[in-house]
């Protein structure tokens, strides 16, 4: 069985299509990503397969699970990160990883060993018992990060996952998001319109413009395909054909 | 721990660490008000303070003297006689010496009694600048007290000189004994009395319902619109936890503040209230007296419609605050959404609901917040059935208010459902 499934999914903002009929698959314990520019449908369709959504045609599928009808046994599969997500402030950066811990310890892992991944993961030791008010950009998103993959998902929904963070601590999540799949399974779709991020991460990549997904392949595939350099490359060959801006 | 009250303490959590909302309303109310009651107790008494009075006598009949006798034994009055020859002189006199009330008897005043015509004093009351009056107003009430004394005392003196018979019944031929029917016993007390005594222990009552709702509503509207501006509401609608159970936890958390702040009101507006609501209990009737009293099933009536009111309160506001971006639109909904609700009940205030022309009285009826109102006037008279009524009423509506607003929570509405306020 496929971790995610979608078939022919659209979504129609009144008259704006930001989906029109996308289709593609992630197996288990896979990196999947989802690049493209800005608007292209990247965070309509993770904000579908996360439950916050309602699809307006086709159909996604999570482990099984169709994310319209059974949308609580998906949300007990998945952790999902928006691309801009806050935390409470007025708590303290533990006692925000305190409140998630319990309400994900009941449906699986104990409590006490998901808290101290967490507090591992985001990388702010004391700083933890500050208000979370307190926290610069980075910090809060390192929390965040850090509050999405300790309750070790079935699947994670990345969406930007890096966003704001500096160089060294993208760096970081990345290498921490590839040894979560390879050393306990999970699956990660990932969104990015950073390109060559991507191509360091994903095992897979969906390429989407304007609401379609105009390729799919391992980055090595593709860039072989489109006698790329890198996915920028391959991205702009695929656009320029079919008619976006090209220059000189 | 269930999921409900992880969720209710982070709620707690997070509210009662916002320290401009405990400020706003804990503090304010618990500090604020009775030190509002205290400046205006301070006030009065300095009102209340001796009555100093300058006394110009230019009559030398008995009557003079009778009225000089009577203003000297009167209570809180102190009387201090001077020559004067002019009006000007007595209040550069009395400014002097700091008195604030000048008595002139003029030179024809036992004449005019003697001769069975209306007599003259000049009360005079010096307001000093930003004084107000207050002083002067309650001293020249204790001057008139002296002077409806005596002169009911003068009348009844010379009816019993030229007429026969009781001067009390010349004087006031008619006299009413007032009683009240309540609850079907005769209690002799007047109406107006009885009305005074129930006013004052359920005239507060809607005061504190009113702002107790509009707390509730407003905690729960803005901590929901919160969720959508610190861009936390997608995540938490994502956990392994019920929408139903997020809804319910929220509404709980907010209500536990609410109530806090309900009874920091109530505390405040007592001590403010105070000095005001003090006269009933001064005539000395309780409400046990007249055969009212509150029965431990009118108290459960009454705190289920409370509760029920509150129920309601809270999951409108939250329905209202789908359509809120932040907590400042958040606002603006719940007053455009829950006031217009709750303002009309301040007409139960003055008004009785079976005397309302029968339109607005359904009006009345229909909104939830009227009931609490109503059952805190029927818990006293022991009218349960109308409090069974409005317990139906309240939890369908409730019930039904709840069931819609979850419903807008499990559809993607409460992310994409925007209200835009146009500017002009």
């Amino acid at each position: 069985m496929p971790a995610v499934k979608v078939e022919n999914l659209e979504k129609d903002y009144g008259k704006v299509k930001a989906l029109k009929g996308i289709s593609f698959e992630i197996k288990e314990g896979e990196i999947f990503g989802l690049i493209g520019p800005n608007g292209a449908g990247k965070s309509t369709t993770l904000k579908i397969l996360a439950t916050l959504l309602t699809p307006t045609g086709g159909r996604a599928e999570v482990f099984g699970y169709d994310v319209v009808k059974d949308g609580d046994e998906v949300r007990k599969l998945i952790s999902y990160l928006p691309e801009e997500a806050g935390a409470y402030k007025n708590l303290k950066g533990i006692e925000y990883l305190q409140f998630m811990a319990k309400l994900y310890a009941k449906t699986g892992k104990s409590y006490e060993k998901m808290l101290e991944l967490g507090v591992r993961l985001s990388g702010l030791g004391n700083r933890l018992n500050d208000k979370i008010s307190t926290y610069s950009k980075g910090m809060t998103r390192k929390l965040l990060l850090a509050r999405a993959l300790m309750v070790e998902p079935k699947l994670a929904i990345l969406d930007e996952p890096a966003s704001g963070l500096d160089i060294i601590n993208a760096y970081s999540i990345r290498q921490t998001i590839k040894q979560f799949a390879r050393e306990k399974g999970i699956t990660f779709l990932v969104s990015s319109h950073n390109m060559l991020e991507v191509e360091f991460l994903c095992d897979r990549v969906a390429l989407i413009n304007e609401g379609v997904i105009v390729e799919t392949g391992s980055p090595k595939e593709l860039k072989e395909k489109y006698e790329a350099e890198n996915l920028e490359e391959v991205f702009m060959s695929i656009v320029g054909k079919e008619g976006g801006f090209q220059y000189g | 721990m269930g999921d409900f009250w992880i969720l209710v303490m982070k709620e707690l959590k997070d509210l009662l660490r916002d320290k401009g909302l405990i400020f706003g309303i804990i503090i304010v109310p618990l500090v604020i008000y009775p030190a509002l009651g205290q400046m205006m107790q301070v006030g009065f008494e300095q009102a209340q303070e001796e009555t100093k009075v300058v006394l110009v006598n230019l009559d030398e009949g008995q009557y003079g003297n009778l009225l000089i006798k009577a203003l000297e034994t009167a209570p809180n009055v102190t009387l201090t006689k001077i020559e004067a020859l002019s009006i000007d002189e007595a209040i550069r006199k009395a400014q002097e010496k700091n008195y604030n009330m000048i008595v002139i008897i003029p030179d024809n005043f036992s004449k005019a009694i003697e001769n069975n015509q209306k007599a003259q004093v000049e009360v005079y009351g010096i307001i000093k600048g930003i004084s107000g009056g207050m002083r002067e107003a309650v001293s020249e009430g204790r001057i008139n007290a002296v002077l409806t004394v005596l002169n009911e005392y003068l009348a009844k003196l010379k009816i019993g000189q030229s007429i026969e018979g009781d001067p009390e019944a010349i004087l006031r031929p008619i006299d009413a004994k007032s009683f009240t029917v309540i609850k079907g016993r005769i209690v002799a007390v007047p109406p107006s009395l009885v009305a005074n005594i129930i006013a004052s222990q359920s005239f507060s009552m809607p005061i504190v319902i009113f702002i107790m709702i509009i707390l509730v509503a407003q905690m729960s509207a803005g901590s929901m619109a919160m969720e959508k501006e610190n861009k936390t509401l997608e995540t938490l609608l994502t956990l392994p936890v019920k929408r139903i159970t997020i809804v319910a936890g929220k509404m709980v958390g907010t209500a536990v503040i609410g109530i806090i702040a309900a009874i920091a009101y109530m505390i405040g507006m007592r001590n403010y209230l105070g000095s005001m609501m003090s006269s009933s209990s001064r005539i000395g009737i309780s409400l046990e007296d007249l055969g009212l009293k509150v029965t431990p099933q009118g108290a459960a009536l009454f705190v289920l419609i409370m509760f029920l009111a509150m129920i309601f309160a809270l999951s409108f506001a939250m329905l209202l605050a789908v359509f809120a971006e932040d907590t400042k639109s958040a606002n603006t909904v719940v007053s455009a959404g829950i006031m217009p609700l709750a303002f009309p009940t301040f007409i139960l205030m003055f008004a009785d609901i079976e005397t309302l022309p029968l339109a607005i009285k359904y009006i009345l009826l229909a909104i939830p917040f009227s009931h609490p109102i109503l059952a805190s006037r029927a818990m006293l008279m022991g009218e349960y059935s109308t409090m069974y009524v409005s317990v139906l009423y309240l939890g369908a509506i409730s019930a039904l208010t709840l069931f819609v607003t979850a419903r807008f929570f499990t559809t993607e509405k409460i992310l994409t459902a925007k209200l835009r306020f146009r500017r002009r």
